[in-house]
Order: structure tokens, then sequence, then C-alpha cells
């Protein structure tokens, strides 16, 4: 065995990448060891991409302190990493009398959980704020931290952070067995075993498997998918805030939200589904949508589709968070995060590190960190082919590829010349936004595909 | 950031734009940038190494790539530059444009005048709302698959199921063949092929390649390369074992330029509203080209471009002024667009833009007529009208009237 890791984190999803960045600040040894080609290539990458308060999870629940937590700590740090933050509030919108008796419940227990900043507003102020909104909504109440984030650079940048202060990342890696030894454990993985004094099974949809090579079973996951719709930029205009309907005690419905990328989002519907990797858009599922966007706003119903998704979220048995510290394993699991991975992530890593330091690791806070920065994707935002200084500098920045997202050459070669490089044309698109755009390649795929290629290569030799 | 002077500006160097230079040096105007993004002019004929491409325009069947040389060598290079790998940003009043390329860096380009032709591209499988997998390999549309080939980024498979029957769908057949691939089947939504008979035909019997029709696509399969398709018909579901699946036809204007401008769209064509000369809603700027609807054939893009590109040199050498007041063309329900939308009476003998008219639902039996005011000026012959066939109108008939209103209109055979 060549090295021995203090901590072995399972799983780079948005919550396996917070968690190694949150060991990455301790004088500690860290892999992170990911299954896929790909970091936040599971669960992470199918989402509404909503930074939540925290508010529409139940509260007094771990999910609710590490969510709340999760948001407050984003606001702080992510800005410094260069990942956006778009306050645009949220309207949950009552459609009728039975509806808006339980928002006004709904508001009385989210003000009285600390969330102060909520308000119901009556149907004037609805309809001042979203003019294309469907005639019939009669009350809503307004929540104006609810943010949109990006959903792809957020791990992406927790991952480049862990990275840039010492963790090492190993991908294509899936873990086939796991060891118990004296002072931790041995995993064989795809790419050899590593040796670690503690496991962090941030496994996602995978969870409940990682654990059982442990001899674990305190969960089962039930993978729920959930499909999206993405609008043309061109309907942009029509919404700039969140909007969502009163939940029900188990579906949070469809929701309506514009994108940092400049598009508007309609999803997601909810479905129990078997295979965690069964990840296909539905007909019936697409039919939904297309009832929800009737019901919400018809006006959106003229815009071109731009992108069809789907996330699977692994929810479990039960309605809540599956974090527990098994001591005298040296083991921790991070499960059940089910659809809120995104907006708890910085404070589930926050939680996990406790957790470690009570009794399992001892380590010193390191003094100095190497900061880092993503690329900015956000529509209208600080791109390198604006600054016409660094064109001159750097011609690469003035060709542009992906026309639909505004993606040059430049940018490309940068995504691919990262210690984080994508492996996959998918990780490419995630890392730059080339051809996630209305024409989905038609002008650029074959350019980028190209430049992706000749990377490749290059890295291969 | 340097500054450009041109007196015209042409936004596009596929047919339309090219012509459109041709017939503005014809018709006086001194010098004439034209702007392509792409890494080399042609717009899309110039992956398309079949012949087909022109011939409204040329009188010539030549290949994609041909048509290309042929309208590229028409142009006097004293007086036309043509600038490619250069994105337009931004297109502001004035006209001025903002635009950027890795040779020059950022710049800025003042016109007198700019003729935007940015063409076309395919809705992906995403806007048809097709269900499925997402693979990130081998789900394409013809434009990609064309550059693909045309610029030897390899495809992982050989084996394609090709969507729609539009013509272009039987450009992507003989692409396909060319780079030695194979089309398994082509799956039409319709009862019937697209194209023209004869090619559908041809396809069947010849190629072999058996034509899917009242059939679409009910899911893919394949989790990293495309391995099959599920198609749907009244005879029930079944796999097709496949390594792409390619969107073909479904053509929408690529407008964002002409949207940021602010230009006024027409929602029923998703391309700028012009006259009949192709003087869009915003001083200085005409539009020509598969940018005004998708989509006619790349000839009859070239004889738009070049009477829009004529219509701006009479523009900049004071002949005619901008557009002042002009009559909307009223379109019965039956039609789903004309273009041109409008029409200026105050336009002298100057060749109008061909008209493109089509019906949203094929009609059996009908006549097409125009109404000027009260007056019946012209009736088509009883005929079935076709939605992906262009209805010809002789809108030219209007060029001596006094102001007035316009319609067409749509009678059924025994209509007196």
């Amino acid at each position: 065995m060549s090295e021995r890791y203090d901590v072995a984190v399972v799983g780079a999803g948005v919550v396996g990448c917070a968690v190694a960045r949150e060991f990455s600040r301790y004088r500690l040894r860290t892999i992170l060891i990911e299954a896929r080609s790909d970091l936040g290539d599971g669960a992470s990458k199918g989402n509404s991409a909503i930074l939540s308060t925290g508010s529409d999870t139940p509260f007094g629940t771990l999910e609710n302190r590490l969510v709340t937590r999760g948001h407050q700590r984003y606001r702080a740090e992510a800005p410094a990493m260069g990942l956006p933050i778009l306050s645009v509030g949220s309207l949950t919108v009552a459609w009728n009398e039975a509806q808006a008796a339980s928002l006004a419940e709904m508001h009385r227990a989210t003000v009285a959980a600390g969330y102060r900043s909520a308000e119901l507003v009556d149907r004037d102020a609805i309809y001042r704020r979203v003019p294309s909104l469907a005639p019939g909504a009669l009350a809503a109440m307004w929540e104006p931290e609810e943010a949109i984030v990006d959903p792809f650079s957020t791990p992406y940048a927790y991952a480049l952070d862990a990275v840039t202060n010492g963790v090492e990342f190993r991908s294509s890696s899936a873990v086939s067995s796991a060891l118990r030894e004296e002072a931790g454990w041995t995993l064989s993985t795809a790419t050899g075993a590593v040796a670690c004094g503690l496991v962090v099974n941030c496994g996602g949809l995978w969870g409940d498997k990682v654990d059982a090579l442990a001899g674990l079973a305190d969960f089962a996951i039930r993978p729920r998918r959930g499909e999206f719709m993405v609008f043309d930029k061109s309907a942009r205009p029509l919404l700039d805030v969140i909007l969502k309907p009163v939940p029900s005690p188990t579906y949070r419905g469809v929701l309506m939200a514009p994108t940092a990328f400049g598009n508007v989002l309609l999803g997601p519907t909810a479905e129990d589904i078997d295979d965690p990797d069964d990840w296909r858009v539905t007909r019936d599922g697409l039919a939904k949508l297309d009832a929800a966007a009737r019901a919400m706003m018809p006006a959106l119903l003229d815009h071109d589709v731009t992108a069809i998704y789907c996330g699977v979220r692994p929810a479990t048995e039960r309605p809540e968070y599956r974090i527990a510290a098994h001591r005298d394993r040296r083991w921790i699991t991070v499960g059940g995060i089910r659809s809120t991975g995104l907006s708890g992530a910085l404070g589930i890593a926050e939680h996990v590190a406790a957790l470690a330091f009570d009794g399992m690791l001892r380590a010193e806070r390191k003094a100095e960190l190497a900061p880092v920065r993503v690329p900015s994707l956000l529509e209208g935002g600080e791109r390198p082919w604006r600054d016409a200084a660094r064109v001159a500098r750097d011609p690469a920045y003035g060709e542009m590829v992906c026309h639909c997202e505004g993606v040059s050459m430049g940018e490309i070669r940068d995504a691919l010349a990262s210690p984080l490089a994508p492996r996959t044309l998918k990780a490419l698109k995630r890392r730059t936004r080339a051809m996630f755009g209305r024409c989905q390649g038609f002008f650029c795929g074959a350019r980028v595909q190209a430049a992706f290629e000749h990377a490749s290569r290059r890295a291969a030799e | 950031m340097s500054a450009i002077e041109t007196d015209c500006a042409i936004v596009g160097a596929g047919p339309a734009g090219l012509a459109a230079a041709r017939a503005a040096i014809d018709g006086g105007v001194r010098s004439v940038l034209v702007i392509d993004r792409d890494d080399a002019p042609g717009g899309l004929p110039r992956f398309c190494r079949h012949p087909g491409f022109g011939w409204e325009y040329t009188r010539r069947l030549e290949t994609g790539p041909g048509l290309v040389r042929r309208l590229i060598g028409a142009l006097d290079p004293a007086r036309v530059q043509i600038r490619t790998g250069t994105t337009v940003q931004a297109l502001h009043a004035g006209p001025r444009l903002e635009i950027l390329s890795s040779g020059a860096g950022a710049a800025t380009v003042h016109a007198k005048a700019v003729i935007l032709a940015t063409g076309i591209r395919e809705r992906p499988r995403t806007a048809r709302l097709v269900p499925g997998r997402r693979p990130e390999r081998g789900i394409l549309t013809t434009g990609q698959l064309q550059q693909m080939i045309a610029r030897g980024v390899p495809l992982h498979g050989k084996r394609l199921v090709v969507v729609g029957t539009e013509h272009v769908a039987f450009s992507v057949l003989l692409t396909a063949r060319h780079a030695g691939l194979s089309v398994v089947a082509m799956v039409e939504a319709e009862d019937r092929p697209m194209s023209y008979a004869p090619v559908a035909t041809l396809v069947r019997c010849i190629a072999g390649v058996p034509i899917h029709a009242t059939t679409r696509i009910s899911d893919i399969h394949g989790e990293t390369c495309v391995s099959g398709v599920e198609i749907e018909s009244p005879e029930g579901r079944r796999v097709i074992p496949c390594d792409a699946v390619v969107f073909s036809g479904d053509f929408v204007p690529d407008s964002p330029l002409a949207r940021s401008a602010g230009l006024t769209l027409d929602p029923a064509t998703g391309g700028p509203q012009v006259d009949q000369i192709g003087r869009t809603s915003a001083p200085c700027v005409f539009a020509a080209g598969n940018l005004l609807r998708a989509v006619e054939s790349s000839g009859f893009a070239a004889i738009e471009g070049a009477r829009v590109g004529a219509a701006t040199a009479a523009f900049l050498g004071g002949r005619i002024g901008w557009r002042g007041q002009v009559s909307t063309i009223a379109i019965a329900p039956q039609f789903r667009y004309v273009v041109p939308q409008c029409w200026s009476f105050e336009v002298p003998g100057l060749a109008t833009l061909p008209t493109s008219l089509r019906v949203g639902a094929d009609l059996d039996s009908a006549r097409v007529g125009l109404r000027h005011d009260q007056a019946l000026l012209w009736r088509g012959p009883v005929r079935r009208l076709l939605r992906h066939r262009r209805i010809r109108v002789p809108l030219s008939s209007l060029s001596t009237r006094l102001p007035g209103s316009i319609s067409l209109v749509a009678t059924p055979r025994d209509h007196p």
C-alpha cells in the first residue's frame, strides 16, 4: 500500500465535494473517491438549482437545521469562489381557498420557526410581481431570500477548492469492498486500494450500497425521479421570481424558476422508481409539466423548450436525512439527502466534520488556504470575451464556439486544462455550458467535440 | 477597441448574405463587410457535399460547397470583405455592430445599412419533447452530423435512424452514404413523407431504407452512446438498434440577434417582420434569406438575398427612403404565415421578395386570392395546398396600386 489517508470521502456529489472541502481546512490526508468519471454526476446533476433558506423543510429536523446553515454559509462563502447567487425570492401561490388556508398556517409556522422575512401578500402584489401568471391566484407567501444558483459550478467549486488545498480526487473508482482494519478501513476501488482511518459515505443514490459494504443496513434508498423542462431564454422576461405551489405533505409540486443561465425552468415531477440508474425522461412526465405550465403560466408554452432532463433524488423510507456516526466502526454515513443537497451541502459538511472531530479524528486547522475561483457562467455575467483587454492578450477568448450560450474556445481550453478536467462531453457541458443552449449542438457540436477529443488524446499521451 | 466603417454590413455569409453582397455592389454600394461567426463562409450548404443547391439562383445543379465557391467567386475582393470567425455580439441603432474575433479582438462596426442573413437551425430533440435517455453521444441534428462529417469528427458507430422526411432528411442520406454510414430507418410522424413523393420512393426502393410513417420515437436507449430507439406507430412499439438518432428538418430562424436588437418579430415565422424589399422595423436594418422563415431552398434564399441587396443599394444611393407607412398583409386563418408580412406602397420599381405563403394544415382543394381593398387583384388556380409547399402569389401586382388594405384569402373550390 503506497499511502494511507486519514479520511476517505466516498461519492463526489455536491455533498461529498463539500465534505472533502471541509476536511481540506485541516491538516489531514483526505481522498475523495468517485465511482463515475466526473464529480456531480448523480443526484447533483438534476435539481431545480434553488438555494433554499430551509423554510421548506420540516421544522425541528436535522435537515431543516443543516439546510438553513447551508444557506447561510453559501451566502458567506460562495461569492468568493466565483459562484453567483441571484436573490430573486420566491412566491408560494395558493390557487383555492383550501390552499389559502394552509398557506396562512404555513406562513405562521414559517415566521415562528425564525424565517422572519416571510410575508403573506395579496393578489395584487402577486400580479405586480408576475404579470403573466395565470388568473386565479388568491394569495401567496413571499420569501425574499430564496435564491437561484449555478448547480453545476457549485460541486465543481467545492471539489476544486478541496483539491487545491490538498485533497486527492480519484474518479472512475467505484468502491467494491471495504475491509475493516485495526485503525480504519481498506477500500477496494476500480483504480486500486485505499487505506484510511475514517470513511465518510456520501454515496447519494448508491449510499445504501456503500453502507452495505461495511455491514450497515440502516436505510434503503428509494429513488425518486423528477423531470424538468428548461425553456428558451426568450421566456426569461416572463419570470423574475421562483413560483412554487402550496406543498402537500408528500409532494412539493412543480415549481417554475429563472435559471442562472437566463432560462426558465419548470419541474420537478415526482415518481418513485426502483432503479437509481433509470434516468429516462418520460412522455407522462413531460405531459405533467405541460399541464403545470398551462395551469400556472400558459404564456410560457409560447416559447421553445431548450432542455429536458430528469433528476433522481436519494430519498429513503423516511422523509429525513439519514446521517449517522458509527464511531466504533470509524464510519460516517451521510444518507437520504433527498432533494436538499445543493442548499444543505455546506451545513452538512460542517456537521460531518463536527461528528468526525468528536472522537474519531484529531487535526489542526490550517492557517493558510489557497483561494479558488471558478469561471462565472451567469447569463450576462463577467466573461473573458467581454473584456477587450483579455481578448487582446489571449485571442482564444475571441473565438466564439457556442453561440447560444456564449462560450469561447479559450473558455473550453481552460476547462479542459483544469486539475478536475472533464472526462466526458456532458462534464464539459456542465463546466462551460457549451452545447447546453437552444441549438443543442447544431452549430457548435462538431467543433466542441473536436476540441474535447483533441484534449482527451493529448491527456492520454 | 477599434472602429470599422463600411457602407453595408451583412451578418451571415450563407447563400442569402453572399448573394446580397454581390447585388449591393452591383447596385453601386462602394464597400460591403460580410461577417460570419463560423470559421469559413458558406453557411449550411458548405457542409453538404451532394448536388441540389442553388438551382433557382444559378440555374445549375451545384453541390453545397460548389454553390458557395460560385457565390464567393462572384464577389470583388476590392469592395467586399468577408470576415469569418467573427461574432456579432450586439446590433445597436445607428446601425452599429459590436463584433468579436480571435484575430482582431473586439471592434465596433459603423455601417450605413445592415442586412441580417443569419439563417436557420433545426429544432433539436429537446424542443421536440422526445422522451427517453439522454446519452451524450448519438443524439444529433442533421446540421451537427453534416458538420461532424465535414470536419472529420468521428461518430462512434455507423447506424443512423433519421427522424423527419423533409428534403434535408434525404440530404442526410446522401451525406451518410458518402461517409460510410448507413441509415437504417426513417421515421415520420405524419402519414406520408414530407419531401417530393418520387424522392421518397427512390429512397425506399433503391436505397432500401424503410420509411416509417405515422410513427414517433417513444424512447431512446443508451447510457453514454445511443444504442437504439423505440418507435411507436398504430401497429405497436418496437426497438430499432442504432448508434445515432438524427433529428432532421423542423427548421426555425436563428433570430437571437434580431430579437436582442429589438426588431419586431413575426410570431408565426420566428423571424423579423419585413416589407417587400426586406426592410425590418429598425431603421437601416434589412433582413433576407431563411432568417425570414424556415425553410426555403438555398437558391430561393440567394434570390431573396440578391433582391434585398439591390434594395439596400437603392437605399444607400438615395433612390428610396426608409420604410414609412406600411400595410400589413392580412392572411386568412388557413394560412400559417406570409413573407413579406407588410407592403410599402411608396416603393417604385424595385424587384420584390418572392412571396413565401404557407398553409397551416393541408387543404385538399382551394384557391388563393389576393385582395386590395375591395378588389380581387389575383386569383390562383384550384389546387391542393400542402403545408410543406410554398404557395406562389404575385404580390408585385400591388406595386401599381394606391395605399390600401391587403389580404390573402383561401376559398374552397365550390365557392363562387
